[in-house]
């Protein structure tokens, strides 16, 4: 999306527009109309798709305002929406399950479904909604006006690839909007988007056109570049999708709106819940918050609690990714990492067993990595990496990334912001020449 | 509450015992507690206080020190 052609000078005439309109409540509508009619120039069925679960959500949220059985109907509301991810996104792949259970007794007939389109953003949608009904039924945020709502559900920085933010930190935002245009928005706005435009154009589309052929044919290269390849990949969808926050965050700033952060340097953590809490932050708080908690609440089994709760819950986390084994695979990697290191806390706790936090680190780095095979589907290369040559490299690529991204750039990003973002620009567009290789998650 | 709080995350999560926490000691954002693992917090805080907490207010930016979980259970 923000590598088309069209999506800043769009961004640049809805701004200025959006800050001419005299009342906030306009100035809402017009963010509205213009986020639909930007859904629309990508994927025209989406705007009816987003249209009805937005009316959808609203009148289920109205209704629990109004019904003293709110319990009853927010259920009602999530599995309402559930249904719609599964029709729209689950459907071919729950079909695949069956047929092969039903394969089993060759007398059952075989199920033929035709996998409907995927309306654009659905999964984040969807997310979002689950939380707004949620969160008015725990009390922790009301139902607000419709525009709000309707705002928040569409808004196109963040419609395609989030951060999943919350109605709760939009809503005042939303309300209470400042009455002028700010310089300190367009600063913050250029120098994140510039940021983000390097991190995506340069750094991760360089890095995938280096390494895109090794995943594809891993048969055709040496052990050395299957190795490079594998680590690489990691920094490539951390620059990707990180990138790509940063250009959501810097537009959604031009607005005067101050979306969360979804990255906090997550190659630096030094185990893998405290990854979570740095990688794709929206997403991994939102599975804490609605999966993993009411899962975990009025259990006192440890076996369910230390390991069936992380497993399914980031199972669950990587289906949400996109309907394929692969992914529910990866979560639940994950998820048995969350588990062994809560029994390794304990271990440690008991022994008394303390580890150097560099160690720590470089550990959760390669674990993440191997996970990220999984991901990707390129078991082929895992072969080449459990080797010494592997572990080798996995401590360079990741000492090399901690000298650029934790010392430099944003050493040189607070002293001179405006320069370092204005050659961060210019690297983009002199470097970009048609590596650009979409969003990687965009397509989630 | 105050006492009872320091008490039960010092035997569940704090990996020396020796280790001592005020009310503004930072719990969630310096690390010293798992994010996952603070549903034990939550289930803790029901069943001693009877208040149950919402997952979305058990954040490092609203439930980080002592001080900031007797406000918000004192909310609920």
């Amino acid at each position: 999306m923000f590598s088309d052609l069209y999506y800043f000078p769009y961004l640049i005439i809805t701004v200025c527009i959006y800050w001419l309109l005299p009342k906030q409540s306009l100035r809402t509508a017009f963010l509205t109309l213009s986020s639909y009619g930007f859904i629309w120039y990508f994927d025209p069925k989406a705007v009816y798709v987003v249209l009805a679960l937005t009316v959808f959500t609203y009148l289920i949220a109205s209704w629990m305002k109004k019904s003293r059985q709110t319990g009853l109907i927010h259920k009602i509301g999530i599995i309402g929406l559930l249904l719609v991810l599964i029709l729209f996104k689950y459907l071919g792949f729950l079909a695949g399950i069956i047929n092969s259970l039903l394969s089993f007794f060759h007398s059952l007939p075989v199920f033929n479904i035709e996998e409907l389109f995927l309306p654009l953003g659905i999964s984040y949608l969807i997310f979002k909604y689950v939380s707004y009904l949620t969160d008015i039924h725990w009390k922790v945020v009301t139902k607000g006006k419709f525009l709000d709502f309707a705002c928040y559900g569409s808004l196109f920085t963040i419609f395609m690839a989030g951060p999943i933010e919350r109605f709760e930190r939009l809503k005042p935002q939303l309300e209470n909007g400042t009455a002028k245009f700010k310089r300190e928005y367009l600063d913050f706005a250029f120098g994140r988007i510039a940021f983000g435009l390097f991190r995506k154009l340069v750094l991760a589309d360089w890095i995938g056109y280096f390494i895109n052929p090794v995943w594809h044919h891993p048969d055709h290269y040496s052990a050395i570049f299957r190795v490079v390849a594998f680590f690489c990949y990691s920094f490539q969808i951390y620059f990707d999708f990180a990138g790509y926050s940063d250009i959501a965050i810097g537009s959604s700033r031009l607005f005067g709106l101050k979306i969360m952060e979804n990255f906090d340097n997550p190659y630096q953590a030094t185990n893998i819940s405290q990854f979570w809490r740095r990688w794709h932050i929206s997403l991994s708080d939102w599975i804490r918050d609605y999966l993993f908690f009411p899962m975990s609440q009025n259990r006192t089994s440890k076996l369910w609690l230390t390991f069936f709760v992380p497993v399914i819950a980031m199972g669950l986390c990587g289906l949400w990714h996109d309907a394929a084994w692969q992914y529910v695979l990866w979560g639940a990697w994950h998820g048995l990492g969350i588990s062994l290191l809560q029994y390794w806390h304990k271990y440690s706790k008991r022994n008394k067993i303390t580890i150097p936090v560099i160690i720590s680190q470089a550990a959760t780095f390669f674990f993440v990595t191997l996970g990220w095979a999984i991901f990707k589907n390129g078991t082929g290369l895992l072969s080449a990496m459990v080797s010494i040559k592997g572990a080798i490299f996995c401590l360079i690529a990741w000492l090399l990334y901690c000298l650029v991204m934790k010392v430099q750039i944003p050493l040189y990003f607070k002293q001179r912001r405006l320069i370092t973002s204005i050659v961060l620009l210019m690297g983009a567009i002199v470097l970009f020449c048609g590596a650009n290789t979409g969003f990687i998650y965009g397509k989630f | 509450m105050e006492e009872k709080l320091i008490a039960f995350i010092t035997h569940e999560f704090l990996s020396d015992d020796n280790v001592e926490i005020t009310e503004d000691t930072k719990l969630i954002s310096s690390g010293l507690i798992d994010s996952f693992s603070l549903v034990s917090l939550q289930t803790f805080i029901n069943k001693e206080f009877g208040k149950r907490i919402p997952a979305p207010k058990i954040t490092a930016e609203s439930f980080d020190t002592i001080r900031q979980m007797i406000k918000i259970i004192e909310q609920f």
